[in-house]
């Protein structure tokens, strides 16, 4: 339905930097070899990459979305929901497969899989390229093989599942490789990662609420901590950190707490010679969605003065369930904040950080 | 300003400090290498008494990109000085904060003139 709404948005240059893909057993199999093709399609017990079982049915309260092939978002995102250009990242699940090696095959499989059925046909889709962070030198490997497709924009890395945690010096070929070829890392958690980090408290809740508001943040705490710890953006000082799906606020809290442990014990992390915030200011990024919903909007928009609107991006999550239209954010921004900062956080960032 | 005779140069070691109160304020006058620092007692961080802290060495990490090589190397022993609050890590010859290198304690010209330490403040 067109209207005053959808006519704001489509002037506007908009960039969705986490957009998701559905690849089920069956697909994903026509693109990796043996034995790992048999291995997704011929278990006894069904798909090998382990799930929590939580419940995301929304209980039949809304549809399931799905997008099953490049023109699902064409259609809903490009043009229902006026996005220019989609960042296609995901296989979440490949951070939690207990075989390394089926792991590194199912991230090959699936960025060839997207390059050719998603990216080949679609010069204003990109893509991040998937790696298996349990063997690092095939992740680096992986974006050498990758990292000249120019619909191929960053790395995507899921943020929950690796032990240990993603700062460990054994990845630092994995990161060095991201910086030679100019690549963003970005770094995704998911729901069903949270029984694999987060053992005892998946087993101590009750609900998807529970899981899905920690696992995020949780994921990305540990990470960025990681990070700091063994100095990665010291060692990397042209690489630059995306933190999708956590949204915006969590951001804050951790600058100023890791400003505040570093200056106590910066022995422990002696390779880092700035405070975080100055790395965080200079090489780190996050996704808005799932934006935070303060009673008071004006909470918001001082929250996001502190951040800095160099430093956050869009991002829809379509098509999961807290997925964000960018109504709601591009309504925020033109209400509340300058034009050239609305348009830095919609598309300018992102053009910046993944060279668009 | 004005000079003021803190110590004879026996009253302290190397590697050791006396503090004083000169003008009010508390000041620590540190003997390290041959040469003397003078700095007021006042750590940036929460206004603690810096001077009185430990005096150690501290880790720096060393990175090699092309090896990927990693290691932290204990260094500059006893030159460290750890404010006695939480920790914070100042070199004692610069005074310069190691987390927040755009932090640096204030400090006061330091001479010797006939064995006797004058500073001025």
């Amino acid at each position: 339905m067109a209207n005053e709404r959808n006519l704001s948005l489509k002037k506007e240059l908009i960039i969705d930097t986490d957009v998701h893909l559905q690849i089920k057993p069956d697909e994903i199999a026509k693109w990796i070899d043996e034995p790992f093709k048999s291995i997704m399609t011929k278990g006894h017990i069904g798909n090998p990459l382990p799930d929590s079982g939580w419940d995301r049915s929304m209980a039949g309260k809304i549809e399931k979305r799905l997008i099953t092939g490049p023109e699902d978002i064409q259609e809903k995102l490009c043009e229902e929901f006026h996005i220019d250009h989609p960042i296609i990242n995901s296989f979440g699940k490949v951070g939690k497969a207990s075989m390394s090696r089926l792991a590194v095959a199912l991230a090959r499989g699936y960025n060839d899989l997207v390059l050719e059925k998603y990216l080949d046909d679609y010069p204003h889709f990109y893509g991040q390229i998937t790696v298996a962070m349990q063997d690092p030198e095939a992740a680096a490997e992986e974006i050498y093989r990758m990292g000249d497709e120019k619909q191929y924009i960053g790395v995507f890395i899921d943020n929950t599942g690796p032990n240990p945690p993603l700062g460990d010096p054994r990845y630092d070929v994995v990161y060095r490789a991201a910086e030679d070829k100019g690549l963003p890392i970005a770094y995704h958690a998911y729901d069903s990662g949270f029984i694999v980090d987060f053992p005892r408290q998946n087993a101590g809740v009750e609900t998807f609420f529970a899981v899905h508001v920690l696992t995020h943040p949780y994921a990305h705490f540990l990470t960025m901590t990681s990070l700091f710890e063994h100095g990665v953006p010291e060692k990397f000082p042209d690489l630059k950190f995306v933190f999708l799906e956590g949204g915006v606020t969590w951001l804050p809290y951790m600058m100023y707490r890791l400003n505040k442990v570093h200056s106590i014990r910066r022995f422990d992390a002696p390779m880092l010679k700035k405070t975080p915030e100055e790395y965080i200011r200079d090489q780190f990024y996050i996704s808005t969605q799932p934006v935070g919903e303060p009673n008071n909007q004006e909470d918001m928009r001082k929250i996001m003065e502190v951040i800095g609107f160099d430093r956050m991006m869009f991002s829809s999550d379509y098509p999961h369930f807290d997925f964000d239209h960018p109504e709601g954010l591009e309504k925020f921004l033109r209400v509340n904040i300058p034009a050239k900062d609305r348009k830095k956080v919609l598309s300018g960032n992102a053009k910046e950080v993944y060279g668009i | 300003m004005s000079d003021h005779i803190v110590a004879d140069v026996s009253e302290i070691g190397d590697g050791e400090r006396i503090l004083v109160e000169l003008k009010g304020r508390e000041v620590g006058v540190f003997y390290l290498d041959g040469e003397y620092y003078a700095f007021a007692n006042w750590c940036a961080h929460q206004g603690g008494p810096w001077c009185e802290g430990t005096l150690t060495g501290t880790f720096e990490g060393e990175f090699n990109r092309d090896t990927l090589e990693y290691r932290l190397n204990w260094v500059k022993e006893g030159k460290i000085l750890n404010c006695p609050w939480h920790g914070w890590e100042y070199d004692v010859k610069t005074g310069v904060c190691l987390s927040r290198r755009s932090v640096k304690l204030p400090s006061y010209p330091v001479r010797v003139e006939d064995n006797k330490i004058i500073v001025t403040l």
